[in-house]
């Protein structure tokens, strides 16, 4: 079908067949240095220049015009074989493509607005039923992965509906109900203190790793298997417990000694979370004491980190052992700790009230909710319930549905309970409930506070927000401000750093490869969880001091713990507890290009390329992301034998001048990047498995050999040519305007769900002016941006 | 080779349940016991993909020389055909192809614009899905499912082997059964309010956020069906087995345990015809699997560089695949049914959404094909720029589908016959 349709276009006469034909200027110009190559039977780039209409309200279309656009004004088209066309035409085409794009962008606004209707992903799902019940519950496992588009899983466009999540919605709401709505009386609050000498762990264990003492247990082994599940912590309700446990340095010259504390249900294959790396003082016992959820027959795991091996340990016996251990005097829980019985989950929904017994076949004492005024009672729950699920002021219209499940269920000789319960299930599942409700045109004060609390804390607005949006103050300026301020100082905002920050850099892929361990012997878990936690605190202290945004290519700080900064060189550090340092120059480390976490999620655990990590850095920091790769074209294959580099064998793709007008974009900055291995450290050479010179490090020889030399020097479009990444940076940072419309570009899709387009251009652009006299401070850009029109219109 | 509209008919609206052996009978299935038998098919994804040189035959045709990962299915020659050469048109280099691997929408990328199109066993489950107790199942080794609605959206997999036998083939007490059937009911009094409410919402949108509560209507639509369906089924026995329910293989590493759980569920859930499609993504982890002799996470095996230490854990691990393979085509083709056996009605589709795993690529996708009724015995070479859609047309086809078309395809695989 598609076949036939491109030949009859064949015949078709130049643009004067068409509608939508470009102007005479604009033709004139395509003719002259466009269409020689870009037209005909076979069209390079497969763009057929003489049959592209100039319908600009067509999506595809005009794409294909706006890259157009940029390959012109970029100098990359024509060809440098080509004659140049005159500065002048040049502004003229492009002028004329970003005129009528946002024409078009204009016109579809106006009916439509800019956004597209956009759903609760999962992670806005989980927080909002959170925030809406009061619960700790985890239900974004239960529902499937969200799609994404423009970098971020919160765009509407890409988030679809289908049965399937429409029945995990159902589940999910019958899960948080049970969890919010409480049927028993409170569980009784336990204290107990343990010790480690009595675990199970620790009797049968067949290596002699633990040396049990008359306060203590001393763990000498740091291999994983040898680490501690408390049997002894077994709770059988699920609440927040506070732990306690004391642990001191054994035999370990003055030093602390490290461990990490995780909590789950440890069976395996489930997912555990780490609470913490922590210190023990050598010889004086230390208190660490924090609270956490757990669920029902969770329990807690112990291992010391940094020690001795199990084999090396076991080899001389924990007895006569003489190196350091983590000795563990004891350890305390208390819990599940409440405020309140029923707890306020509960009493969010029904107020006061009160619980009968209504015995049912599994267990007799089991409480409901009665109510001696149904019709009334239930009104008012919905009532109180809506306006939050609904995120707005509701009338009898708006619950009515909810009544009628609820009559309906009451009916059906449900008791009362069971019928709210229903009706609840209701809420959770309607389009109000799981959609945004915005109307074309600027926002309602409603509407702005739902964009303005997912922006910042990927929930749902708290009742401060709700409440002036009801007094409909929240469009007034100074009002916003002070908000974003409230809200930015609010712990919540740590959603910005979870779901924006991991997505603009990707650092939800840090697990997606395991570095191998003879080529990275150096990697381990504290060094990769350091890193990540590095670029965030890093991104919270800009963001939190107003600091430059051009930080992020170029810093003399960052925050690292003694292991980050052993893998950076940084002298000094001490400890697991991330600080702020001075980075000193000779490091060549600052700004996010060069932090281990980033370094990481652009290799693939082997090889590092220069063209991912070069697309990145066009993509995510300098704000002009290359076109997808073509089709076709064979991709090169990594080799680490040692004969041959990525560059030499990147030479032979460039000259081929179809890829080298993208590849001398991309992978620049890719080659600047070279000097960092696939798990951030410098280097001057590769690593090989194919020979080699030796390679010792600390006395020991490495498995892998020394390959070829590190060649970092490329050139940027115009010449510019650097030696190294510090100074690809500098080269960055003499268009601070272009960084900052990149994040701003990245802010404003994340904060709106959908990228900025050319009909924006003027009002990115003011945005970035109005930021330019603050230093390009980060914090001023949120304000900024919160105070836009794009944000503020759907 | 195409079914006429009223033979798939007749194949179809009455063979409800075909449980032989290990199974009770039903009167339905007695009585279906004359119709044709069903035709099923399973789409299998090893997400970071298969070593093409220790798979792929030198030669094309029938007499080719058998290679490395071949020689485990040795077996089952005659029932198998490896291809070579297909990849999906517009699906690009990366992981990122996955999304694409049974739905052939091109350009999956995670930018604006993209929206993925319906998977091949979604779109057979809207024809053939309301004659099984399931219309297809979505089984996962790791979470990401394989399959895709028509409105774009990913369905959700099933990961726990045991939950999914126990849906399947375990009685509840009489009162879970009674509360379950409330809980059906409950849902579909809620759906019948919340569809009213979208209709109220639509007032006054626009264009692209009218299609977002179309995607919202028709996903009430068809869950109200499917919930009706499912209380109607809930009345009825479900097929005893003899099989234990099993246990999860819980060591998230562990490709080969995780592997053979689902293997076997296909077999049981096709032997009592609880479900006509299955799709099942394999194990592709950054974490090293429990197999001798390999000792690199599997993700970074993929990514061998060429080092030959890194081939041969990869090879290791590639073989256990295989392996595996041959023993779901063994159980297969030993469980008989109504003058045949299972493997030749089930077209087993196992494959890759990468071609080079080392390099992303996604051209000469490693492709094995067996039962189904097929002309098997040969490897075929096809040209490179054959679209991976042309082997789904005859494979939806061969379900009594029909269908001329899917995703980027020009027709129906040249050179797979269907046997006589």
């Amino acid at each position: 079908m598609r076949t036939v349709l491109a030949s009859t276009l064949l015949v078709l006469p130049l643009w004067s067949a068409f509608a939508a034909a470009p102007p005479e200027n604009v033709r004139a110009y395509l003719t002259g240095h466009c269409t020689k190559c870009h037209s005909g039977e076979k069209p390079k780039g497969k763009l057929d220049l003489e049959s592209l209409a100039a319908d600009f309200s067509v999506d595809a279309d005009r794409r294909r015009w706006q890259i157009v656009a940029e390959r012109v004004k970029a100098g990359t088209m024509p060809p440098k074989t080509q004659p140049r066309p005159a500065a002048g035409d040049v502004q003229m085409l492009t002028d004329w493509i970003g005129s009528q794009a946002a024409a078009a962008e204009t016109a579809r606004r106006a009916a439509h607005g800019r956004t597209v209707l956009r759903r609760l992903n999962r992670v806005e799902y989980e927080n909002t039923v959170r925030d809406l019940l009061r619960i700790e519950v985890d239900l974004k496992e239960a529902l499937p992965a969200d799609t994404a588009a423009d970098g971020f899983d919160n765009a509407g466009l890409a988030l679809h509906t289908s049965s399937f999540l429409l029945e995990k919605y159902l589940d999910a709401a019958e899960t948080a109900l049970n969890l919010a709505i409480v049927n028993g009386p409170q569980p009784p609050l336990v204290k107990k203190r343990f010790s480690f000498k009595d675990e199970r762990a620790v009797k049968v264990a067949t290596e002699k790793v633990f040396l049990a003492r008359d306060d203590d247990l001393v763990m000498f082994s740091s291999s994983p298997w040898n680490s501690i599940t408390t049997g002894q912590f077994y709770p059988q309700n699920r609440g927040i417990y506070r732990i306690r446990v004391s642990a001191s340095g054994h035999q370990s010259a003055g030093q602390p000694v490290s461990f990490q504390i995780d909590a789950g249900p440890m069976l395996m294959g489930t997912k555990n979370h780490l609470v913490g790396y922590f210190e023990a003082a050598a010889d004086q016992p230390t208190i660490v004491e924090f609270t956490d959820h757990f669920e029902a027959r969770n329990t807690l795991r112990v291992l010391p980190y940094g020690l001795a091996t199990a084999q090396a340990v076991n080899k001389i016996g924990a007895e006569k052992y003489e190196g350091p251990g983590l000795a563990v005097q004891w350890v305390e829980y208390e819990g599940p700790l409440y405020d309140q019985w029923p707890p306020a989950s509960h009493r969010r929904i029904f107020g006061d009230l009160q619980q009968a017994k209504v015995p049912i076949q599994s267990d007799r004492n089991h409480l409901e909710v009665v109510s001696s005024d149904p019709a009334s009672d239930a009104k008012e729950i919905f009532h109180r319930f809506v306006y939050r699920a609904f995120r707005r002021t509701v009338t009898d219209d708006d619950i009515a549905p909810f009544v009628a499940l609820f009559e309906q269920k009451l009916a059906a000789q449900y008791t009362f309970e069971q019928a709210v319960r229903v009706a609840l299930k209701g809420v959770l599942v309607s389009p109000e409930f799981l959609f945004f409700r915005e109307r074309p045109g600027r926002l309602d004060d409603f509407a702005l506070a739902s964009r303005l609390s997912y922006f910042l804390w990927s929930t749902m607005p708290d009742d401060e927000l709700l409440s002036l949006a009801g007094e409909g103050k929240l469009e007034q300026p100074g009002v916003l401000r002070e908000q974003v301020e409230r809200m930015l100082k609010s712990p919540q905002s740590r959603a910005l750093t979870e779901n924006f920050l991991s997505q603009w850099l990707g650092l939800r892929d840090i697990d997606f490869t395991v570095p191998d361990h003879l080529m990275y012997p150096e990697y381990d878990d504290l060094l990769k969880t350091s890193m990540v936690e590095e670029t965030q605190r890093f991104f919270e202290e800009i963001l939190k001091e107003d600091l430059s945004l051009t930080n992020f290519v170029a810093s003399d700080f960052t925050f690292a713990n003694e292991r980050l900064a052993r893998h950076y060189g940084i002298p000094g550090v001490k400890g697991h507890a991330l600080v702020k340092v001075a980075l000193p120059p000779e490091l060549h480390r600052g700004g996010v290009m060069t932090m281990g976490s980033v370094l990481k999620v652009t290799a693939n655990g082997t090889t590092t390329s220069p063209i991912v990590r070069g697309a990145w850095v066009l993509e995510r920091i300098m704000g002009t992301p290359p076109p997808p790769p073509p089709g076709g074209v064979p991709a090169i294959e990594p080799d680490i034998r040692g004969a041959t580099t990525i560059r030499e064998q990147l030479a032979k793709h460039r000259q081929i001048e179809s890829c080298a007008n993208c590849h001398k974009l991309i992978d620049p900055p890719g080659f600047a990047l070279e000097s960092f291995d696939v798990i951030g450290g410098w280097r001057d050479f590769y690593r090989t498995r194919g020979g080699g010179k030796a390679v010792v490090v600390d006395g020991k020889r490495m498995y892998y050999g020394r390959g070829k030399d590190i060649d970092p020097a490329d050139e940027l479009q115009g010449g510019r040519r650097f030696q190294n990444i510090d100074e690809f940076k500098q080269l960055l940072l003499e268009d601070k305007d272009q960084l900052a419309r990149a994040l701003a570009t990245k802010l404003l899709t994340y904060a709106t769900g959908r990228a900025p387009e050319a009909a924006d251009k003027a009002e990115v652009d003011a945005v970035v002016a109005k930021i330019r006299d603050k230093n390009y401070g980060l914090r001023s850009l949120v304000h900024e941006i919160v105070q836009s029109s794009i944000f503020q219109s759907k | 080779m195409k079914l006429s509209r009223r033979s798939f008919l007749r194949a179809g609206g009455v063979s409800l349940a075909l449980p032989l052996f290990d199974a009770v009978l039903d009167r339905q299935s007695r009585g279906a016991l004359n119709a044709d038998p069903p035709r099923r098919l399973v789409c299998i994804c090893a997400p970071l993909g298969l070593h093409g040189p220790n798979l792929f035959p030198q030669q094309a045709g029938r007499d080719y020389e058998s290679t490395p990962y071949l020689d485990l299915l040795k077996d089952f020659r005659d029932d198998l055909t490896v291809i070579s050469g297909l990849a999906h048109p517009g699906v690009d280099s990366g992981h990122d192809s996955i999304f694409s691997f049974l739905t052939a929408a091109q350009h999956p990328e995670r930018r604006a614009g993209f929206k993925n199109s319906i998977s091949l066993d979604q779109l057979a489950a809207e024809k053939i899905g309301t004659q099984t107790r399931f219309p297809s199942l979505t089984l996962s080794a790791e979470g990401f499912s394989l399959s895709w609605t028509r409105s774009g959206a990913l369905v959700p997999s099933d990961v726990w082997p045991a939950s999914v036998f126990a849906r399947l083939f375990l009685e509840g007490k009489p009162e879970e059964v009674q509360k379950q059937i409330r809980r059906l009911q409950d849902g579909r009094s809620i759906l019948d309010q919340v569809g009213d409410q979208a209709r109220r919402m639509q007032a006054g949108l626009g264009a692209g956020d009218r299609d977002k509560l179309d995607e919202y209507f028709s996903s009430v639509r068809e869950l109200e069906q499917r919930l009706a369906a499912n209380e109607e089924w809930s009345h009825k026995p479900k097929p005893k087995v003899e099989a234990q329910q099993p246990q999860n293989a819980m060591n998230a590493a562990d490709l080969v345990g995780k592997t053979k759980l689902l293997f076997d569920l296909t077999h049981l859930a096709f032997q009592t015809d609880s479900t006509r499609l299955i799709t099942i993504m394999l194990l592709g982890t950054s974490l090293v699997p429990p197999i001798p002799g390999v000792s690199d996470g599997h993700h970074n095996l993929s990514h061998h560089g060429q080092d030959p230490g890194k081939l041969e854990q990869l090879r290791k691990v590639e073989l256990e695949k295989m392996r595996l393979l041959a023993e779901l085509l063994g159980k297969l083709k030993q469980s008989q049914e109504a003058g045949g056996n299972l493997l030749d009605r089930t077209s087993v589709f196992f494959s890759s959404n990468l071609g080079n795993a080392s390099s992303h690529s996604c051209t000469n996708l490693p492709v094995i094909l067996a039962g189904g009724g097929f002309k098997h015995g040969q490897h075929l070479a096809v040209d490179a720029s054959t679209p991976l859609s042309n082997l789904y047309v005859s494979l939806l086809q061969r379900l009594g589908l029909e269908i001329g078309e899917f995703g980027t395809s020009t027709g129906t695989l040249t050179g797979l016959e269907v046997a006589g």
